[in-house]
């Protein structure tokens, strides 16, 4: 029989020894358990209630712009944008999601991609996809919002623009906030996402303007949904409103002027007449009211659906090239030779230098010549040759005769070769105004010591007499702006004293309703206008020139001030300049037309400068423009059907 | 003499009478009690956990898998009286026709299955999804112990250990290639057990662990580094990112992450059915499946979770002394396979939830959703009543 079946001592050894194996794996499940629930349970509790808690950021409205009178510029309006937390779409989800919802929103899903990658990693601040969003897409996304985890979206604000394009270079545009700014200005509480002021008032204002960002929290569940209402943590604050100095009607006027201007060179047969600039001041304090710049564009291309056909002028060179740059403000950014508005430069520092004297005559001869090698210099008008005083050469805008006093300033030797320069700083030439939205050009005023410094060969290092001539009557190396120009001219309508240009008055809490007006937090005191030290007699002379030069019969533009109601003062300009035209060749020269002035001329209240590029005669376009913006502001019709004197 | 001869005699007798007629009162008393008591508390505690897992899952419908859970219970009492009451060693003597029986429910997924989440592991039967690798584990166990137990003799031979070890790797593979990577490491560990307990050498087993070691390093290592891809990238990943669990928690080990962290939360009582929000707002996946042990951590706590372990435990216990009370080589092999797969498929579902283990799909037993695995592993416990009640108890009894 056999031995029935036992336990062999081996097996049961084994049967030991998996036992304890057994124990061992158990304790260790128990430990692991222990150790996670019991010793780090609440560290634990707190990343689980982490999990699903999210902060929401609530947009504050954007503070508006409103214009010296209170006429409200900028605004918002409500909008719908689509955001994305990227954070809350588990990672093989990712690509699919962004290339569905850039298919369903209608952007470039590329573009969207390396917006997820820049911005993607904070969880506080989602991606915005877009903002106005039409209805359909917004239905469609409600409606399948299980196929979009991590897609939210939310009321939004969309900047408003109540006159289209009106003041476009001034005012600036907002644009989401890039990786570099991100980078730069995080410590000042930007995150990413943020909408960001990017020139003019919007860029150097920002920080009034923003105001501060609300936070909800909500509940969301795994995928991003949520699964709660929004409790508010912090109420948003809106932004601060700004006043600006702009008075939108001479804004108007003075864009009108330019593009009438720009007509008025065309009909001249200037046909590259392609853009410009007017700037009107107050020259008592600096007070800009308007200041227009040609070509130009609407701000409100920048807000929601953006379009980057339209914007490829602004953001890209070589289209704004094509575009003739209309994101530029040619009258703060813009730098042109300023030819005969620069004559009463000349002539105050040759009185204060006493290079001349006011009304001891100067022959104003068609020819002359200067320099060891005779080079000649003719004037405009070849048909004059007699003696003449400051105003007569002013109002006639006599070439030779400040090309006298500019070879008289270079004989008076390294000294005076630098004399009429330090006049022209001290009236704010070579330099920024100041104005306070920033991005000016400071322009170019030639030295010799420039001169030696930017220059190679030793022909162009030295500094010659035609150097000084041409830097007398405006011409040379010599770059202003218009708004130099205005802020110059400002100078000679108030007696002497140089303003610091401003176009913020002050900072407003907008009222709420009809009822609360707005009550200002902060007003932008402006800098108070400091005497440049000019003679008064010498000023005075100058100030008879330009009174001559629009009313006398001879005065370059009499013909379009001489029978204007209020008396105007104020000087023409033909300046010369090297321009690259498609189809020319390479130096071709053509004339920026500029006029400047003021009015009325004993007690101004207005100066304007204005200037077309490529306008030809400062009389024919750049001085009939300037009248246009006097009308506005008198509220006094000029003459039907000013003549154009072509000189 | 005559006293002895007596009673061997009376011992023959009466194990012909109760082979000749079935003594059903005998029989129940001869019963693992404790054993069946830890099964049934299994069932009952895992329906209560399974309700409050899956509560939010199904809207409007909150009892929808507790009653389908029941309802394979109930089909899986029937499956546990069927193993307790056929005696096992049929299965030694068929053991062919066992082992073809699980290749055949291998191949079946391959026909019939539809693919779920990239893998095809369970067979659509209408009601409910059928998953023929759960209930092949058990049969895995009966096939290759019995083919292991026929050459007892010459089981220190390399040929006979290569042949087993060749025998079982058609149906691992097969599972493999679903692919269910969990479910071939649970019949790799049932395969290596049986080995161990049929009486292999220490020696050969200690070659045999190596060599796995050297296996599973260059499947993970040597090869995908000379460019052979073996196991699917998220699954290689899924062992690395169980290493190195902080190196991209959004993406790949975000299931780990999102796992310890609703653990951990459970606390020592728990955060209740309501409160549980990595289970109710979804942020553990697979919650009522594969990660159903998280879950149940978060909702119940330390002492939920360790309640569980416990009767896990208890199960393991029974098990083991089933395998000392066997009636014969073959039932305390059996028992000895069943319990260590049991074992090996706890540790590393309860393991992958916190971290411990890598992330592979095996269901927790008892408690995770699916009517395969409750069925199969009351069919175990069945198997494991069969081997007790025909085992030597006499001599153990005090």
């Amino acid at each position: 029989m056999r031995e029935p079946y036992r336990l062999t001592p081996p097996l049961a050894l084994r049967v030991g020894i998996f036992g304890a194996f057994a124990l061992l794996v158990f304790g260790v499940l128990f430990f692991r358990l222990w150790s996670l629930q019991v010793l780090s349970g609440t560290h634990y509790l707190a990343a689980a209630q982490n999990n699903q808690l999210r902060l929401v950021r609530i947009e504050a409205p954007r503070g508006p712009i409103l214009d010296r009178h209170g006429r409200l510029m900028v605004s918002n309006v409500a909008g719908t944008a689509v955001q994305l937390s990227i954070g809350d779409v588990p990672q093989a989800r990712r690509a699919r999601l962004i290339r569905r919802l850039a298919h369903v929103l209608n952007v470039s899903p590329r573009a969207l991609a390396r917006q997820v990658v820049e911005f993607g990693s904070d969880p506080l601040s989602p991606v915005t996809v877009k903002t106005a969003v039409r209805e359909a897409q917004i239905e469609y996304l409600y409606e399948h919002q299980a196929q979009f985890p991590g897609v939210r979206i939310v009321e939004t604000y969309l900047r408003d623009y109540q006159y289209g394009s009106l003041g476009a270079q001034i005012l600036g545009y907002v644009g989401e906030i890039s990786a570099d700014e991100l980078k730069r200005l995080h410590r000042d509480g930007y995150v990413a996402g943020d909408r960001i002021g990017q020139t003019g008032i919007e860029g150097a204002y920002d920080t009034y303007l923003r105001g501060h960002d609300g936070l909800d929290q909500l509940h969301v569940d795994s995928l991003g949904r949520p699964v709660s209402a929004l409790q508010p943590r912090q109420e948003p604050r809106a932004g601060f409103g700004l006043r600006l100095t702009i008075d939108t009607r001479i804004q108007r006027a003075a864009e009108l002027a330019l593009r009438y201007g720009i007509n008025l060179a065309h009909a001249d047969s200037h046909w590259a007449a392609n853009g410009g600039a007017i700037v009107a001041l107050d020259p008592r304090d600096g007070a800009v009211l308007a200041m227009a710049s040609n070509p130009t564009y609407k701000p409100s291309l920048f807000v929601g659906k953006v379009d980057s056909k339209k914007l490829a002028p602004l953001l890209n060179a070589e289209a704004a090239k094509r575009a003739n740059t209309p994101g530029l403000n040619r009258a703060i950014a813009g730098a042109y030779p300023p030819g005969s508005t620069f004559k009463p430069v000349t002539a105050l520092a040759g009185m204060q230098e006493h290079v001349f004297s006011a009304y001891d005559p100067l022959q104003c001869s068609p020819v002359a010549y200067y320099g060891l090698d005779r080079q000649k210099f003719t004037n405009w008008d070849p048909y004059v040759d007699k003696p003449m005083t400051l105003p007569e050469a002013l109002a006639q805008s006599c070439d030779t005769y400040f090309d006298e006093i500019g070879n008289r300033f270079y004989e008076r030797g390294p000294e005076g070769r630098v004399r009429l320069q330090q006049w022209a700083r001290k009236f704010g030439f070579g330099q920024t105004s100041g104005l306070d939205i920033g991005g000016e050009s400071s322009g170019l005023l030639p030295t010799p010591d420039w001169r030696k410094q930017h220059f190679r060969s030793d022909w162009d290092r030295a500094w010659n007499p035609g150097n000084s001539i041409q830097l007398a009557i405006g011409q040379g190396d010599l770059l202003v702006t218009p708004l130099q120009m205005a802020v110059f001219y400002s100078m000679l309508a108030n007696g002497g004293n140089v303003v610091t240009p401003f176009l913020v008055s002050d900072v407003e809490q907008p009222g709420n309703g009809k009822r609360s007006s707005d009550v200002v937090l902060r007003r932008f005191a402006p800098k108070p206008p400091q005497p440049s030290g000019v003679d008064p007699a010498a000023l005075q002379a100058v100030r008879d020139g330009l009174y001559k030069a629009t009313h006398d019969p001879t005065g370059t533009s009499s013909a379009v001030f001489g029978n204007y109601r209020v008396p105007i003062s104020g000087k023409t300009g033909t300046a010369e300049k090297i321009v690259q035209l498609p189809g020319y060749p390479a130096g071709h020269t053509e004339d920026q037309s500029w006029w400047c002035g003021w009015g009325p001329s004993d007690n101004a209240r207005l100066v304007v400068c204005a200037l077309i590029e490529n306008g030809g005669h400062g009389s024919a376009a750049a001085a009939p423009a300037a009248l246009k913006v006097f009308e506005k502001f008198f509220n006094v019709p000029g003459p039907q059907a000013v003549r154009v004197n072509v000189d | 003499m005559a006293v002895q001869i007596q009673v061997a005699e009376r011992a023959r007798v009466g194990l012909r009478r109760e082979t000749s007629a079935f003594d059903s009162v005998g029989f129940l008393r001869r019963l693992d009690w404790v054993l069946l008591a830890a099964a049934f508390a299994l069932i009952g505690y895992g329906l209560w956990v399974v309700g409050g897992i899956t509560r939010f899952d199904v809207p409007g419908d909150p009892n929808y898998y507790v009653v389908r859970q029941a309802v394979a219970a109930v089909l899986g009492l029937g499956a546990l009286v069927f193993a307790t009451i056929v005696p096992y060693d049929l299965a030694l003597r068929y053991w062919r026709l066992v082992y073809c029986t699980t290749l055949g429910l291998m191949l079946i997924v391959f026909v019939a299955a539809e693919t779920i989440r990239g893998s095809k592991r369970w067979i659509n039967l209408g009601v409910i999804q059928f998953q023929p690798s759960e209930l092949g584990k058990v049969l895995f166990v009966l096939a290759l112990a019995a083919f292991l137990v026929e050459r007892a003799g010459r089981i220190t031979r390399w040929r006979t250990i290569m042949s087993a070890i060749g025998l079982g790797a058609v149906p691992i593979l097969l599972v493999f290639l679903q692919p269910d990577l969990g479910t071939a490491l649970v019949y790799s560990a049932a395969l290596f057990s049986l080995l161990f307990f049929v009486g292999v050498r220490w020696r050969q087993l200690l070659v045999l662990f190596v060599a796995a070691t050297f296996l599973a390093l260059a499947v993970l290592w040597v090869l995908p580094a000379s460019g052979v891809q073996v196991l699917k990238p998220y699954q290689a990943h899924r062992f690395t990112g169980f290493l190195n669990r902080d190196r991209d928690p959004g993406g790949l080990t975000w299931n780990v992450n999102q796992s310890i962290t609703a653990v951990g939360s459970g606390g020592l009582d728990g955060r209740g059915v309501v409160e549980a929000s990595q289970t109710r707002l979804d942020y553990l996946p697979e919650h009522a499946t594969d990660f159903a042990f998280a879950s149940l951590g978060e909702q119940r706590g330390f002492v939920g979770s360790a309640i569980l372990l416990l009767l896990y435990l208890l199960v393991v216990w029974r098990g083991l002394r089933v395998v000392t009370v066997a009636g014969d080589l073959f039932g305390a092999v059996v028992a000895g396979g069943l319990v260590f797969a049991f074992l090996f498929q706890i540790f590393i579902n309860a393991g992958m939830t916190m971290g411990v283990a890598p992330v592979t799909g095996i269901p927790l037993p008892f408690v995770a959703v699916g009517g395969t695995s409750i069925v199969s592993n009351l069919f175990l416990i069945g198997v494991l009543q069969g081997i007790h009640a025909r085992g030597n108890l006499g001599r153990l009894r005090p």
